[in-house]
């Protein structure tokens, strides 16, 4: 009993360090938004400071905070509404379906997944300069959607195949309507898996940086694009692009942190 | 195959509506998947085909008013004639492999730390996992913050030290690769702990029991009992990982631009550059078919390894 209790210590104090080691960058990140300018640019670097609001008050002078927050939370939600109406159906009928057809387009889905953005997003590029959806919200939401409907649908897909078609049965026997079967019988049993596909959905969009860079402009650009975009020109120090980094950061973090549990099973059931 | 099991057992009909009833749930089905099918044909699989085609042409929205001239196979010919591009090739595989290497590693480390159940091990599981979730570009930006020579957290005693040379790691050729392969690794190699983890967690307990039982060493145990049953999922984790690391952009660009020289190129940050800021549209597109390419090579490799390691795990 000792023997373990002390390699139990041992564990955790090794966890324990692995951890401070590894939160560093952004411990870094989230002080250094509180620094003044002075002591960010100061060499050799200081380690104890004064904070300071003044770098959140900067941002809302250099940026339209609220448009690019607005930008991120449109087409993230744009793209995790849409991606959730197609996949999580199709999720369910390819679950359920007894064709042998049905694996097969599971795993064109998953296939989906695994294309290099880059090899689709140059011929939708065109696509949308020829449709005159260039620089709008629907040109990132549309592209994001398929490999999210993808996900989502080979997500749904495990957790309905793991669920018994009994209760379902019992229900369409009772003169249920196969819609009904689906609905109010199967849908409120995955509840947790649509909880993570949304989030995963959610999460994938609001970090995409890639394809809004070249398909949004300067009024619809989110706050990933803008982090970048803003990174060189003289008035944005490491003190503001820290505290528009909380932005972009912060509400993601947050949502991992309090729905771990489903992103935690999103992760280990979906990404695969 | 094992999956489709479930989804072909038989249940029986209820009587009263019949094959009319069979019938009318099959088309049902089909049109609940028809939409995902239809969108996802729509705007992926007919760009895809799309880049296929423009990848046979001189096709360059710059130059020559935007007109395709059909070169048959020169763009694929480019990839490796033209050094850069060749470069950028060997680069992403460097670069995939020493990555999924190191997370690997580390994130069998992890796992195997946080294997024991109880609430110390899921908070810290719930924080390790933060660097997951965070936008890649601000992790891009934090390291190079860090690194920065003159006022960087790490940059500035390397530098002052003389372990980085006066530019910092991220200016050195020899320097930067290294560096931006260890972004990634901060990045996902909670990710691979955790699926690994997910699979320590649903081996049998008897036999890990009975081997211990047995007497066997916990490195015994680890290596013939834990590391077989694991197999699966650590060819899951690997899969997925070489994936997606192979599609490396969002950090490299950020953190170098694939720079100093083509010391970090990655295919799929030339391609972006070759294509959507030099418009050069049919020689990206052929970089990207050749990243489809390669994805496709290593799933394959991939899929015959875990085949014939789990022959020879069932003959001993």
């Amino acid at each position: 009993m000792r023997a373990q209790t002390r390699q139990i210590a041992i564990e955790r104090t090794t966890l324990v360090v692995i951890l401070v080691l590894y939160m560093i960058p952004v411990l870094w990140l989230v002080s250094t938004a509180y620094k003044p300018p002075r002591e960010i640019f100061s060499s050799p670097p200081t380690f104890t400071f004064s904070p300071t609001l003044f770098n959140f008050e900067r941002i809302f002078q250099l940026f339209d905070v609220w448009q690019l927050l607005k930008s991120s939370l449109v087409m993230s939600l744009g793209t995790t509404v849409l991606s959730l109406l197609l996949g999580v159906p199709a999720g369910y009928a390819l679950a359920r379906s007894k064709s042998r057809y049905a694996i097969v387009v599971a795993y064109f889905f998953l296939a989906i997944r695994t294309v290099p953005i880059i090899a689709t997003l140059i011929p939708f590029y065109l696509m949308m300069r020829d449709i005159g959806l260039l620089g709008s919200w629907w040109a990132v939401i549309l592209i994001n959607t398929t490999l999210n409907c993808a996900f989502v649908t080979w997500m749904m897909f495990s957790y309905f195949r793991a669920l018994p078609r009994d209760m379902e049965e019992a229900a369409l026997t009772d003169g249920c309507t196969l819609w009904g079967a689906f609905y109010r019988v199967a849908l409120p049993t995955v509840v947790p898996g649509i909880i993570a596909s949304a989030l995963f959905c959610i999460m994938f969009s609001w970090n995409d940086f890639l394809t809004p860079m070249f398909l949004t402009n300067s009024d619809t650009k989110p706050l990933s694009v803008a982090l970048l975009a803003s990174f060189g020109t003289k008035d944005i120090t490491w003190g503001t692009l820290g505290a528009l980094a909380h932005f972009s950061t912060i509400p993601i973090v947050l949502m991992a942190l309090f729905l771990n549990r489903y992103f935690v099973q999103g992760l280990t059931k979906g990404v695969h | 195959m094992a999956t489709t099991s479930v989804g072909s057992i038989d249940f029986p009909q209820s009587k009263a509506s019949g094959l009319r009833f069979a019938d009318r749930r099959k088309l049902f089905l089909v049109a609940l998947a028809l939409p995902a099918v239809i969108y996802v044909v729509l705007v992926a699989l007919w760009p895809l085909a799309q880049g296929i085609w423009y990848s046979f042409f001189d096709y360059n929205l710059l130059r020559g008013g935007g007109r395709r001239t059909f070169v048959g196979l020169a763009n694929y010919a480019e990839l490796w004639t033209d050094s850069t591009a060749r470069r950028a090739l060997v680069n992403t595989f460097i670069f995939t492999f020493a990555a999924v290497t190191i997370e690997f590693v580390f994130g069998l480390c992890l796992a195997l730390l946080l294997w024991r159940e109880g609430r110390f091990n899921r908070i810290c599981l719930a924080f390790l996992l933060i660097p997951v979730t965070i936008t890649p570009v601000v992790v891009g930006l934090i390291f190079r913050a860090l690194l920065a020579v003159d006022y960087g957290f790490f940059g500035y005693y390397l530098a002052e030290w003389g372990i980085s040379g006066p530019r910092g790691f991220l200016a050195s050729t020899t320097a930067a690769m290294p560096v931006v392969i260890l972004i990634d690794v901060w990045e996902w190699t909670p990710l691979v702990a955790l699926i690994l983890l997910a699979g320590l967690k649903s081996l049998p307990g008897d036999i890990l029991e009975a081997a211990s039982a047995d007497g066997a060493t916990a490195v015994q145990r680890f290596r013939l009992v834990v590391l077989p049953l694991l197999l699966p999922t650590v060819f899951l984790a690997l899969v997925l990982r070489v994936m997606d690391a192979f599609r490396v952009f969002d950090t490299i660009f950020v953190t170098t631009g694939g720079g100093p020289g083509d010391t970090t190129n990655s295919l799929m940050v030339y391609g972006v550059k070759q294509g959507l800021q030099f418009f050069n549209i049919g020689f990206a597109s052929a970089i990207g078919n050749v990243m489809i390419l390669c994805i496709v090579v290593l799933c394959a490799a991939f899929t015959l390894l875990i085949r014939r390691a789990d022959v020879r795990a069932n003959e001993r």
